[in-house]
């Protein structure tokens, strides 16, 4: 007991202590539940098994009826859009600004940090606010568009099935942009610079120079971006809950928000279980992605 | 062309560029201060033509925002707090160790750290109800945020303890410190600032927390002000300027503490995510 009472005072002891607790706990709120999801899409859940942990196994049957479903397809699709709209939106923005502010001027830090507030604002704000800003009759975006020319009738872009889902992407891209784009200047700012010096000797151009030195050199950074992205589209719950509930008719749901419906909404837990499991397992591979792109940070 | 007219030039074009990119939360601060009837106005204004100051206590008065402001304070200084009694210790651990386990360790952070909580509110709001614990929304509010949140504030933590020398600590040893003492004498005190500067990035998000608090707080007085702002937002609100204002009152100290914390914000999260 006292040997053990030294060695977490001073030796291993203490590491293992410090590890435990954070690890235990997030095994129990994390680790768990995770397992506790793939349980309970493989039984039957309503209101009145709620309290208990044996419920009727019903093997693949909510998966199956899942994918029986019409609407299951559709968001399938729609989740696809979303995140290939928004990964496309936010990373090219996103790279456009940083190279902008790659060329040094003064001030030019502290502007490139101010685009950040988009990302600290709590979600439900952002989508209150472009809620707002694209309200049909009133939204200053049609009006915008209006006077630009590039519209001549009002869009509907909340209540409007064709357009409600790029609605929520357009949120979406104004909300990662800045991310993107403080990540992929700590990318550009990692090139050395002889190497730019060498091309322009050689007599390559700008654009020679951004094909075959910056794209090459910020590919690791892109790889990761790109799949940070991913998963934090992946998690984008908010902005849906903010601007069209994933309606109307469920043009604009996606498999995130339409798990939490079907659980919360509906008092569906299974199918809503079910949902989750089968988005974990496809973030769980973007993350995987991530990690190998960064893992000359981890390895040191 | 000079260096200094480019400099300028550049200056110029970054500032319109900020100025359109900020343009919704401009229009958040107008919308706030215009009256019922400029709000719909056809073109729109793009300033108040008489500032409505009034709306602000209003809605502070009739949505009772004070309460949901404080919950959500609780909720984001319990979850902070608990995240970083928990988390410190284990980045300490995770960057002063290079090894198999250090690496089986991260790896399963950064794995946990990109799961969906709108996927895994399910099995913990039913886990939760199973075992009594809806009974404290709250508490269960933070247990769930600080199990989210903490994978991403280790990794940050993790890459201050890296920038803190080895040389240092075991001096401190030869010096006769136990590793405790040295740990709270020597190590902490050094990453006392990157430590800092992650717990404001978790405040932050915990703050605008939606999820779990729309999922497991069904008592209003209990919720915080982002489940506030959702039930405040109807299908079919006419309220615009009362909401900007809700959403004005909401975001302007997180806004105030980033604009004032910018650099070290910037810095910190950046040498965490990508490196």
């Amino acid at each position: 007991m006292k040997r053990l009472l030294s060695s977490i005072r001073d030796g291993r002891g203490f590491d293992v202590v410090l590890v435990a607790f954070p690890l235990g706990f997030l095994f129990l709120m994390a680790g768990l539940p995770l397992l506790y999801n793939v349980l309970m899409s493989f039984q039957e859940v309503d209101m009145f098994s709620l309290g208990t942990f044996l419920r009727p196994f019903v093997g693949l049957k909510n998966y199956r009826d899942l994918f029986a479903q019409p609407e299951t397809l559709p968001i399938l699709v729609n989740t696809a859009i979303f995140v290939t709209g928004s990964i496309a939106g936010q990373f090219l923005l996103g790279f456009g600004l940083a190279l902008f502010f790659w060329v040094n001027f003064p001030g030019a830090s502290w502007l490139r940090g101010l685009f950040l507030v988009s990302w600290v604002m709590p979600g439900l704000v952002v989508g209150a606010i472009w809620n707002w800003i694209l309200s049909g009759d009133f939204g200053v975006l049609n009006f915008i568009l209006r006077e630009s020319g590039v519209i001549s009738g009002n869009i509907f872009w909340r209540s409007d099935p064709n357009y409600s889902l790029y609605a929520v992407i357009m949120a979406n891209i104004w909300l990662g942009t800045a991310f993107n784009m403080i990540l992929l200047s700590v990318g550009l700012s990692g090139i050395p610079t002889d190497l730019y010096e060498a091309a322009e000797l050689d007599g390559a151009n700008a654009w020679q120079r951004f094909w075959t030195i910056t794209l090459p050199m910020m590919r690791s950074t892109i790889g990761a971006i790109i799949a940070l992205g991913l998963i934090f589209t992946l998690q984008q719950f908010d902005l849906f809950a903010a601007i069209t509930s994933g309606g109307p008719n469920n043009s604009s749901n996606v498999t995130q928000y339409w798990a939490w419906e079907q659980s919360f909404r509906q008092y569906d837990f299974a199918k809503g279980a079910t949902i989750s499991v089968l988005m974990i397992i496809f973030v769980m591979i973007a993350s995987v992605v991530y990690v190998r792109s960064t893992r000359h940070e981890v390895r040191g | 062309m000079s260096d200094t007219a480019r400099d300028r030039l550049m200056f110029v074009i970054a500032l319109i560029m900020a100025a359109i990119y900020l343009f919704p939360l401009y229009w958040m601060y107008i919308t706030a201060l215009k009256s019922g009837s400029e709000m719909f106005a056809t073109p729109p204004t793009f300033w108040p033509s008489v500032p409505q100051w009034s709306t602000y206590a209003y809605v502070w008065e009739s949505r009772g925002m004070g309460r949901y402001l404080w919950n959500s304070l609780i909720i984001a200084s319990g979850a902070v707090v608990l995240i970083t009694v928990l988390g410190v210790g284990c980045a300490y651990v995770l960057a002063r160790y290079r090894n198999a386990w250090v690496d089986i360790g991260l790896f399963l952070i950064l794995m946990l750290q990109v799961l969906p909580a709108s996927l895994m509110i399910t099995p913990i709001f039913v886990g939760f109800s199973q075992i009594g614990m809806l009974e404290y929304p709250r508490l269960a509010v933070i247990i769930a945020i600080a199990a989210k949140s903490m994978p991403f504030f280790v990794v940050l933590v993790r890459a201050t303890f890296m920038a803190v020398p080895m040389e240092l600590e075991e001096a401190a040893l030869v010096d006769g410190n136990s590793r405790v003492g040295a740990f709270f004498n020597i190590v902490l005190p050094l990453a006392r600032n990157g430590i800092l500067v992650s717990a404001i990035l978790i405040f932050m998000q915990a703050f605008g927390e939606f999820v779990y608090s729309k999922s497991i707080i069904q008592a209003v007085e209990l919720q915080p002000a982002s489940v506030g702002l959702n039930s405040f937002m109807g299908p079919n609100t006419n309220e615009w300027n009362n909401i900007m204002a809700y959403a004005t009152i909401y975001v302007t100290p997180i806004l105030a503490i980033f604009v004032l914390l910018q650099r070290r914000i910037v810095s910190g999260l950046t040498s965490g995510a990508i490196k």
